[in-house]
């Protein structure tokens, strides 16, 4: 299968640039706006747009692979841009299926599209922002009209539960099937409660991690940039500056599973496996010298045994007993300090946009 | 009252905070020339003016009306080096330039974790399962015929001031205290949609889960539940708005701001807290000792001095002025507010103005004859239940410096002779 994409590639590197313009426009641009949500995370398009995570995408199409300005490249993909590889609808289409197999060691961390239709749909999309890509006035999608968006919203929407159900005080709302519940209810509680069947190692978490998760946290959870670092901060926990981890702060496995299952990776929420999030699970733990065999398979069956080193060092709120407020006593109105007040200290940061950059580790803590 | 370099980006920078202190000076003579009027007159006056002459826009100029050009300054501002990446960040209310009570829409500050979503009120579902009788799915349309109710409620981010813990650090109050906004929600209780589902002798816990990127969930104990939780769709009158929520919300007054889940699809009944991520790997309160408070929901009686302040300065000279700020406690209603020029060593009541309701944001002001000299203002907030505002050294005392959530302390602004405030601590 790899084998077949890669040499789809390839030849497609050798087409001409308007026969692969011609097939971008079987796309629906608006269409692929939607599914450009799931590049987001990582990549701008349009006015000022500028890298993030990966390189901006203006002009994309008829671009040779890897040459943004200023853009960090994995190797893999200056070399195939020094191969000759150019962004057109063949390559971007075999790319976006499974970025890894088309340009080896690439660090695009993303799982790959699946349907025909939204890579046909994003590539359009990104084709409006390439001037490559020559405008077709008959893509444009018509306006719709007013009168008919005030029609579309006066007509009552089909799921609304226009009958009455049999009981409940007010007999609104419909009961929610089975399947619904399945669909959302996701949750995963410390008890184990939530727990899907399935299992995962740590080395397959170690591949997972690097291919979904790396660009961001870094290969070992050390945090790229101001992305969270996920391991590390042993008994830095009364530190000047502790180093709040799944390892040394976190005190429950469970938020994890749950944790990754619903949110990450960052942008393609819900793409992993319940296996993987296992395996992730997993790795996780390894990377944080929670278990240290390299061949340690986390499941539903063994989930509740692992517990977090930190997890007694959590206690219910009692601020109300702090002496501030377990005084209550009426606060003092007139010479309450004995000597004139001085100033003990001025604003740090002057300067809330640091203009020169140099000012990045100001060192006033993330906002969480 | 102060240009910002750019209307597209706006972020406080030195340049502007430069031309704040120009722009001071400026009005400062504008003033005594306006006063002192020479013998011909202010031409402002005399003079026939454009706007007098010439007519101005029709009615459907702006079918969505916006503030005048001249307020293009009061927008939210973030600190772009504070997060990440913007979709997982936050910005902050402009609250030196607001007055009374309530929060315009689009400057309530945000706070996302996945972005923005954007959803079709039609595509929009809530369901309620878990320890209920009969779990149910709602729709937008099924919700709005539930009965009603409006509640002006503030919410803080836990989060505030967080930044100033190791000491001052920002210079204005829009950055030390602007994670905080208040408005009128419309919506249904959330205890009438419980009772709809019928809730398990054994449900002690709800989950509300948000419908965005990030799924945001967090675990409310059923006694809030029930007490007055709200399911929200409307704020100052119309709809709630995209960065908001919108088409739906979770108000839980009082309390911290992260329990607020935006996007609300999901409320699940439950026997245990979940200590999902939101209540364990942050909003825990770490304390100097190693240890960390969990479920520390409420958000303590809190005040501060909106004007002057650092983005505000005085523009005029000596003589009558207005010191005006914002209090609110998680507990219900402020009773008084004390305020200090002196660093706190001696302090005045205030006067409340507006009105005073639970959990809402309250304003006060104290009219001084403000003599030119140096002050050390403060202001210090006390609740129904005799709870008080704490110093900053009461709190680092009994917390340390790395509990992040929850810094209520009293803030210190330094205006100086010239009128420029600063931020600073004192002994
Ligand atoms: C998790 C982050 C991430 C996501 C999500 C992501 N990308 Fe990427 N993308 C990258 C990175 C990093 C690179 C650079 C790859 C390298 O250097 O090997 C990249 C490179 C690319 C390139 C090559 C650009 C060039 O200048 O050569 C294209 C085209 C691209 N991505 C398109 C997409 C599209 C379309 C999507 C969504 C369907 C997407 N990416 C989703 C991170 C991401
Ligand atoms: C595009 C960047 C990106 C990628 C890729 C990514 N994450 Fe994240 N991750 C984030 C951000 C941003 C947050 C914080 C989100 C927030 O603010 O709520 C986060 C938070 C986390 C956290 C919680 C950290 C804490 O201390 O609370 C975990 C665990 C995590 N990610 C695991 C993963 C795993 C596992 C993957 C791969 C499947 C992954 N992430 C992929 C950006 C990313």
């Amino acid at each position: 299968m790899s084998k077949l994409v890669k040499s789809l590639a390839l030849s497609a590197a050798v087409f001409t640039t308007g026969l692969m313009v011609g097939a971008a426009q079987a796309g629906d641009a608006d269409a692929g706006e939607k599914v450009f949500k799931k590049c987001k995370a990582c990549h701008a398009v349009g006015d000022g747009a500028t890298n993030k995570a990966g390189p901006q995408l203006n002009d994309v199409i008829g671009r040779t692979a890897g040459t943004v300005d200023g853009f960090k490249y994995s190797k893999g993909m200056i070399e195939a841009g020094e191969g000759g590889m150019v962004w057109d609808e063949a390559t971007m289409t075999a790319f976006l299926i499974k970025p890894k197999d088309v340009v080896k060691g690439t660090k695009m961390a993303f799982a790959g599209l699946k349907k025909d239709e939204d890579l046909e749909n994003v590539i359009a999309y990104l084709a409006t922002f390439s001037s490559s890509a020559p405008a077709d006035s008959s893509q444009a999608p018509a306006e719709p009209a007013p009168a008919q968006t005030a029609e579309a919203a006066a007509t009552p929407d089909a799921a609304s539960s226009s009958s009455l159900r049999e009981s409940g005080i007010f007999k609104l709302g419909r009961v929610a099937t089975q399947d619904e519940i399945a669909a959302w209810d996701i949750d995963v509680r410390p008890d184990g409660q939530g727990l899907p069947e399935g299992s995962g190692s740590v080395a397959d978490g170690e591949v997972l991690f690097a291919d979904n998760c790396a660009v961001c946290h870094g290969d070992f959870g050390e945090g790229v940039g101001r992305w969270p670092v996920l391991a590390g901060g042993h008994d830095s926990l009364k530190d000047d500056r502790p180093e709040k981890t799944i390892g040394s702060y976190w005190p429950y496995l469970s938020t994890v599973y749950d944790y990754v299952r619903r949110a990450m990776p960052f942008g393609n929420a819900r793409s992993m496996s319940d296996d993987d999030v296992y395996a992730l699970t997993a790795y996780l733990l390894y990377l944080n010298d929670v278990v240290t065999d390299e061949e340690f398979v986390l499941s539903k069956e063994n989930f509740l045994e692992v517990r977090l080193p930190n997890e007694e060092n959590f206690f219910m709120d009692d601020r109300s007993e702090e002496p501030h407020y377990a005084s209550k006593s009426e606060p003092c109105m007139t010479n309450c300090k004995a000597d004139e007040v001085k100033i003990t200290m001025r604003a740090r940061v002057l300067d809330v946009t640091p203009e020169d950059g140099g000012d990045d580790d100001a060192g006033v803590g993330a906002v969480d | 009252m102060t240009e910002t370099k750019d209307k597209g980006s706006p972020s406080l920078s030195r340049r502007s905070l430069l031309k704040a202190g120009l722009a001071t000076g400026g009005a400062a003579v504008a003033g005594v020339a306006a006063s002192g009027a020479r013998a011909e007159g202010d031409p402002l006056i005399t003079e026939i003016q454009d706007w007098n002459r010439y007519l101005g826009d029709g009615v459907d100029a702006a079918p969505y009306g916006l503030p005048s050009e001249f307020e293009a300054d009061v927008v939210r501002r973030n600190v772009p080096w504070l997060t990440a990446d913007a979709v997982s960040s936050i910005n902050f209310t402009p609250l030196h330039e607001l007055d009374g009570i309530i929060t315009p829409n689009g400057l309530c500050f945000e706070r996302h974790h996945g972005g923005v979503a954007q959803i079709r009120p039609q595509d929009h579902r809530l369901m309620i399962n878990g320890l209920v009788d009969t779990p149910l799915v709602f729709t937008m349309e099924d919700l709005k015929r539930f009965p009603r109710e409006n509640h002006v409620y503030f919410l803080e981010c836990a989060a505030n001031g967080g930044m100033e813990w190791r000491g001052s650090q920002l210079n204005g109050c829009q950055f030390t205290h602007g994670m905080v906004h208040n408005v009128m929600y419309t919506g249904v209780k959330l205890k009438t949609l419980l009772e709809e589902a019928g809730v398990k002798t054994n449900g002690k816990w709800v989950m509300p889960e948000g419908a965005d990127a990030s799924a945001m969930t967090r675990s409310i104990p059923m006694e809030k539940a029930l007490d007055d939780c709200l399911v929200a769709w409307k704020m100052n009158g119309e709809a709630l708005r995209p960065e908001q929520g919108y088409p739906l919300r979770l108000a839980v007054p009082g309390w911290e701001g992260n329990m607020w889940v935006k996007w609300l699809r999901r409320l699940e009944v439950g026997d245990e807290p979940w200590h999902h991520r939101e209540e364990t790997s942050k909003y825990t309160d770490l304390l100097a000792n190693g240890k960390a408070r969990r479920f520390t929901w409420v958000m303590d009686p809190k005040s501060v001095i909106t004007s002057p302040s650092p983005q505000m300065p005085i523009s005029h000279g000596e003589g009558p002025m207005v010191i005006s700020g914002l209090a609110w406690s998680g507990n219900g209603r402020i009773t008084r507010v004390d305020v200090s020029l002196d660093g706190g060593r001696n302090w005045k009541t205030a006067r409340l103005d507006g009105p005073s309701l639970s959990k809402s944001l309250h304003r006060f002001y104290l009219d001084i004859d403000w003599d030119g000299s140096e002050m050390l203002l403060q202001s210090r907030a006390m609740d129904e239940h005799g709870f008080y505002q704490p110093t900053k050294n009461e709190l680092r005392a009994a917390r340390g410096e790395n509990s992040i959530y929850h810094n209520n302390g009293i803030q210190t602004w330094y205006v100086q002779k010239n009128g420029a405030v600063e931020n600073v601590e004192v002994g």
